[in-house]
């Protein structure tokens, strides 16, 4: 996947790009509008990551322009702007998502993940992992075929850790992602570790789950 | 009390003390008044009785040399006129009261006596006005005093009331101005229609000093919005290194729980700033209210994602609506966001094996929803300071930065929400929200 990061904050620019290299994403870097508009024109890609607020371009121009090129690329907005306006008008414009600063690049990764299947029909979107199957559409997950009732935030929970399997994820990474929607007055670990504690015991009943790994004063990671 | 009220008040009242003591004091000075007149009146017939005798001769009332004398009463007996012949020159010349008997009655007359020489006899001549008589005008007069009286007071008080209203009138405007301030920011400043220095004076104050308050608020909105913004680009980068840190394969792992550390830190400034920058949108009206709202399905939905929460906590959630109720103009995620928050505090300072209902009822032409706890409850002197940012009601045990409220009330605000809080210490809390009929 060839990825554009348009980006004026170079420290920023610099761990995104860190990041996706990790996770085996090419990428360019563009860090002002006019840049990103030749790199638009002349290269293909399939994921621009636009900030909407570059120093000499509009980005809702860029996003113009990524809309007329022939290769159609996926366009994630990211913004410390926040306007409610160009929120609006980003969606509207034909981006495939919206991310306001900061976020966690997990997350980026999770969105990406599922812009990337929607947009280019990956068919299917069942994980199998330790005899256990998840489906990401029908939300639905089963061991040798008998279905495991998960509520939603079990559901979410799991399906985060799987698409960041073999990472190490913090307690709070995952808060972020299950409440992160909602600005609240405090942050409360104990929660996550009440839904991996009742994961667990869902998922036990059909195998064992020691790939749910506890990492002392950390989080937890998924080893598959 | 208003000051016209009072004004007219204080005329009535001085008005009516003034009639009272022209009350008190009436009787005696109309009296004296109708006394001296009658006085007058004798004095004049006296001096008619004494030029017909001049010019007459005294033959006409009494036969000369005789020792007769002439009376003459009118028919009721309020007058009367005599001469008689008097034997000594005594002279007499005095206005007195006195009783006389007439045709078997004692009346008492206003009586002028005077003695007089006519050809070297003596006569002494009398004219009388009787007291009854008097006394009658003198109720009359009284009695007009009184109605004329009257009627100046009413009209003078209807006058002072119009004039007042008048008068006071740029004062009633600037009052009417005033009470419809609800936020000094929704105040435009007015010129009023007066001739009154001191009123033109006192609305040129308060526009100038309203001007300050806005520029102060406006600075300060300003300022947050502006501070919360620019600091959210190092918090992104700081947030991105971090999570790259994390996965790093060489970071020893006694460093990672010290990264974990500095990811809830950085995580307490993100919210932080995140929540100062809300509420400083929703105070510069940056957001929309274009949705319709059902406070049922809002309820349900905070519910839902709250649920776990409570369950994990052994606390159970009670939802008791009675009636839909939609908010036609409303931001369905500010209310979300209220509503979640309130909840939220509810189960963190709620009692193992608590529980918290969500109710709602409609109430006179709008709407009440209110979130009642089994927790610990808030102490009567916090209550006024809960919505203050940065207030941490229940110590430092907890880490909660004391924003969580200011932006449940900054929500409520900005949707005419009113929002009243009760606690009783060890009992519980209950947080309502009044939705007004014609939100």
């Amino acid at each position: 996947m060839h990825v554009l990061v348009v980006e004026d904050e170079a420290g920023l620019a610099a761990e995104l790009m860190h990041f996706l290299k990790q996770e085996h994403y090419k990428c360019d870097w563009a860090c002002n509008g006019e840049d990103a508009s030749e790199r638009i024109a002349v290269n293909r890609y399939d994921f621009i990551l636009l900030d909407l607020g570059l120093p000499d371009y509009d980005g809702l121009d860029l996003l113009q322009e990524a809309r007329e090129t022939d290769y159609e690329p996926a366009v994630i907005i990211l913004t410390a702007r926040g306007e409610l306006e160009d929120r609006v008008k980003g969606l509207g414009l034909g981006a495939d998502d919206y991310l306001a600063k900061p976020f966690s690049l997990l997350e980026l990764q999770a969105r990406m993940q599922a812009v990337s299947r929607r947009k280019f029909n990956v068919k299917s979107s069942v994980h199998e992992f330790h005899g256990f199957e998840l489906d990401s559409t029908a939300r639905t997950v089963s061991y040798n075929g008998q279905n495991i009732s998960l509520t939603k935030k079990e559901f979410d929970l799991l399906h985060y850790m799987l698409l960041h399997k073999n990472r190490i994820m913090t307690r709070l990474q995952l808060t972020e992602h299950i409440w992160g929607n909602i600005l609240e007055d405090d942050y409360d670990s104990n929660y996550i570790d009440v839904h991996i504690k009742n994961l667990r015991k869902k998922l036990s009943a059909h195998a064992p789950t020691d790939w749910i790994e506890t990492v002392r004063g950390v989080g937890y990671r998924l080893t598959l | 009390m208003r000051l016209q009220s009072k004004l007219t008040l204080f005329s009535a009242i001085s008005k009516i003390v003034v009639v009272l003591l022209l009350i008190a004091l009436l009787p005696p000075l109309i009296h004296r008044v109708a006394i001296v007149n009658t006085d007058k009146r004798l004095n004049e017939k006296k001096d008619s009785v004494l030029e017909i005798i001049s010019n007459q001769g005294i033959g006409n009332f009494v036969a000369e040399g005789s020792e007769g004398a002439y009376g003459s009463y009118n028919l009721l007996k309020e007058e009367f006129i005599s001469i008689e012949q008097i034997p000594e020159p005594i002279v007499v010349d005095t206005v007195e009261n006195s009783l006389r008997k007439v045709e078997n009655e004692i009346v008492e007359y206003r009586v002028l006596s005077l003695t007089f020489e006519v050809d070297g006899n003596y006569y002494l001549l009398e004219i009388g006005r009787s007291i009854d008589t008097i006394q009658e005008s003198i109720n009359t007069m009284q009695q007009y005093a009184l109605y004329f009286l009257a009627a100046v007071i009413l009209i003078t008080v209807f006058i002072d009331l119009a004039f007042n209203k008048i008068l006071l009138q740029p004062l009633i405007v600037i009052v009417r101005r005033l009470k419809k301030i609800g936020h000094p920011s929704t105040f435009t400043p007015k010129t009023i229609n007066t001739t009154t220095s001191d009123f033109l004076y006192l609305n040129n104050a308060i526009n100038d000093m309203m001007g300050q308050i806005q520029d102060a608020f406006q600075k300060e909105k300003e300022f947050i919005g502006n501070v919360s913004h620019e600091l959210l680009t190092p918090i992104s980068i700081l947030q991105t290194r971090m999570e790259n840190l994390l996965t790093d394969p060489e970071m020893p792992e006694h460093l990672l729980v010290k990264l974990v550390d500095n990811q809830k830190t950085l995580h307490r400034l993100k919210n932080i700033i995140q929540a100062l920058l809300l509420i400083s949108r929703i105070e510069n009206e940056q957001y929309l209210k274009n949705e319709e709202v059902n406070l049922t399905v809002l309820a349900n939905e905070v519910a839902e994602e709250i649920a776990d929460r409570a369950e994990a906590k052994e606390i159970k959630l009670h939802l008791n609506l009675e009636d839909d109720w939609t908010l036609p103009q409303a931001n369905y995620s500010l209310l979300f966001t209220m509503l979640f928050n309130v909840v939220s505090n509810a189960i963190k300072y709620n009692k193992p094996n608590g529980s918290i209902t969500i109710s709602g009822a409609p109430k006179g032409k709008g709407y009440e929803l209110c979130v009642t706890d089994t927790g610990v409850g808030i102490a009567q002197d916090h209550l006024p300071n809960i919505f203050n940012r940065f207030k941490r009601l229940h110590g430092p045990d907890n880490e909660s930065y004391g924003l969580g409220l200011p932006i449940v009330q900054t929500v409520a605000r900005f949707h005419k929400i009113k929002l009243t809080v009760d606690s009783t210490i060890d009992v519980g809390t209950t947080f309502c929200f009044r939705f007004s009929g014609n939100s």
